[in-house]
């Protein structure tokens, strides 16, 4: 990581870590000139959308805090999001991090045709949300759906629901999905941790005759905390902005029941005929502002000293 | 290791353990299975028995969903779109790594906290200003905007994944080649090429899958049908065959074999890839 070594031994003309300029922005150039036109520069005029009213036909007016303001005061359907996108960011991610672990473990324990299951319960990572979520709204139908099938095959027909059609079930049955096509990632992840540690340690406490629960709590939680933190990461910065299982499988319906913030935003920018550019980016301002501030709060609650890692 | 079980695990209960696995299987492969079948079955044999064995086979409802409706053109779309914005950030992607992991110059450090940033950058912070920038360009509803998109938003991840890599090459080499005579050029690509070949493909593969699946931004920067890509497409061909689902089972299948058939051959590839920015 020597980034200014100067290196003095080598003669100039043959130092391997030096550039002249020209180089450099050859190299660079390409890079960074579509980064910034595409990336940077979208970022920034968004929080300046966000200070004002966009309408069509380049219509600009400076509006100050005025967005905030309205989205934080008068705006049951924003609050209605934030409430649900919360929800489903908890819940996910911990079902992320403490499903992923007990799969991964499964897998570690040697169960049975392990090679074999971690390529199948990895299939779902790779299908894409429409996929999963058009599959799912199969899954959750209230006729033929195979939820309701399988409750009325083992005899439990009176639990049987409109899962994605009334306002109670839609954010769980969303939920669920949304877990079935990723609880993959978090397993491999794990496995990978898992198969890092060393064998002497689980080894002593083998000897010690320690119980496998006293050593999942005692020496694995603790020696894969790095892990754990970056899926926590990950995990919650996914699930804060979920966008496209919920647009697929319910729209935010019914009844706000699954509105989350990032379905909000599409609505208020592109569906809702408000024609108002500056109001759903004051949302994506604020909403980016909040999961930072949670990043942030989460690395150094789990991890003072080491620094995020993606 | 040698032994049945790994050290310390041989007192987790079997019999909950093999159960648990065989359920999970069950939930993990079930779903897919079933719409394998379904898109073999006409709507009305599904609307009978819908967890039936697609017997007789209707093949033919393949060849329907590809040319009667606009299977082909999603597809294309698709092939296109991903395969230029993969192939482009690739290489600006590896370029720009190279040229952070080698060389040391004065604002190296800034150049990647501002590349590296774009990793926790949430789409909706961007997607809307996009809109607005692709309309003023005259690339709004066109597949090259898509593209440009694409690899703007994905500079981030592929550098992050070939710079880690291309860091631990040893200095040595790049030394030797230097005393050899090679241009700065010719050090990038007969050094740093070949070698970080491994995390080139990870990235690549990485990539594809991600771009492939890809809605959001395209659902928001395309809006004619023959531009559609396959995400859009599929959503939009089960949205017109909402009572047909026979026929939508056919069309979401031709988004999961080519998936299915590469995850086959190469399952140990797409895993590494897929997970590439998690696992070190």
């Amino acid at each position: 990581m020597a980034v200014f070594s100067a290196r003095g031994a080598a003669p100039r003309a043959i130092d391997a870590r030096r550039a002249s300029l020209g180089i450099l922005v050859a190299f660079l150039a390409p890079a960074l000139l579509v980064y910034a036109g595409f990336t940077v520069y979208p970022v920034l005029r968004t929080f300046y959308n966000a200070f004002h009213t966009i309408k069509p036909h380049s219509v600009v007016e400076f509006v100050g805090l005025g967005n905030f303001t309205a989205l934080l005061s008068a705006d049951p359907v924003f609050w209605k999001a934030v409430t649900n996108t919360a929800l489903f960011t908890l819940v996910a991610t911990t079902v992320d991090v403490v499903g992923g672990l007990a799969l991964a473990l499964c897998l570690f324990a040697r169960a049975p045709l392990a090679p074999v299951l971690r390529v199948v319960w990895f299939t779902p990572v790779l299908m894409s949300y429409v996929v999963a979520g058009i599959l799912w709204v199969w899954i959750f139908d209230y006729d033929w759906g195979l939820a309701n099938a399988t409750l009325r095959f083992i005899g439990l027909g009176a639990w049987e629901q409109s899962w994605l059609g009334q306002p109670s079930t839609a954010l769980w049955s969303v939920l669920g999905a949304h877990e079935w096509k990723w609880l993959g990632f978090n397993m491999i992840v794990f496995l990978a941790a898992l198969h890092a540690l060393p064998s002497e340690v689980l080894g002593a406490a083998e000897l010690d005759n320690c119980g496998w629960l006293a050593k999942l709590v005692h020496i694995i939680v603790p020696m894969l905390r790095t892990t754990i933190v970056n899926l926590t990461v990950l995990s919650f910065i996914g699930k804060m902005m979920v966008f496209d299982l919920i647009w697929v499988m319910t729209g935010g319906g019914p009844l706000w029941s699954t509105e989350t913030v990032s379905t909000y935003v599409y609505k208020r920018a592109f569906e809702w005929n408000t024609f108002d550019l500056g109001y759903p980016s004051a949302i994506a301002v604020l909403w980016f502002a909040i999961i930072l501030a949670f990043v942030v709060l989460i690395t150094r609650l789990l991890r003072p000293r080491d620094r995020l890692e993606f | 290791m040698g032994a049945t079980a790994r050290p310390g695990f041989e007192r987790v209960r079997r019999i909950p353990l093999v159960l648990f696995a065989a359920l999970y299987t069950v939930l993990a492969g079930g779903p897919l299975l079933w719409v394998a079948s379904m898109s073999l079955r006409t709507t009305a044999e599904i609307f009978k028995d819908p967890y039936g064995f697609p017997w007789p086979a209707h093949w033919e409802k393949f060849a329907d969903a590809w040319f009667k409706s606009n299977y082909h053109a999603y597809f294309w779309n698709s092939a296109v779109v991903v395969v230029s914005a993969v192939a482009l950030v690739t290489v600006v992607g590896a370029m720009a790594a190279h040229c952070l992991a080698r060389y040391g110059f004065r604002g190296s450090r800034l150049v990647r906290f501002l590349i590296l940033s774009g990793l926790i950058l949430p789409p909706q912070l961007v997607i809307l200003a996009l809109f607005q920038i692709l309309l003023d360009i005259g690339l709004y509803n066109t597949l090259t905007g898509l593209v440009v998109v694409y690899v703007a938003t994905h500079i981030a991840i592929t550098v992050y994944i070939l710079e880690g890599f291309f860091a631990q090459i040893p200095q040595d080499l790049f030394d030797a080649a230097r005393m050899d005579g090679y241009s700065d050029f010719e050090i990038f690509w007969r050094v740093t090429v070949p070698i970080g070949a491994p995390a080139i493909f990870t990235a690549v593969t990485l990539n594809f899958i991600v771009l492939w699946n890809e809605f959001l931004f395209a659902v928001v920067l395309l809006t004619d049908d023959d531009k559609r890509t396959l995400p859009l497409g599929i959503m939009h061909f089960t949205g017109s065959h909402q009572l047909d689902v026979g026929m939508a089972a056919t069309g979401l299948m031709i988004a999961i074999v080519p998936i299915v058939v590469l995850y086959a051959l190469f399952s140990e590839t797409m895993i590494k890839g897929m997970t590439a920015g998690a696992v070190r």
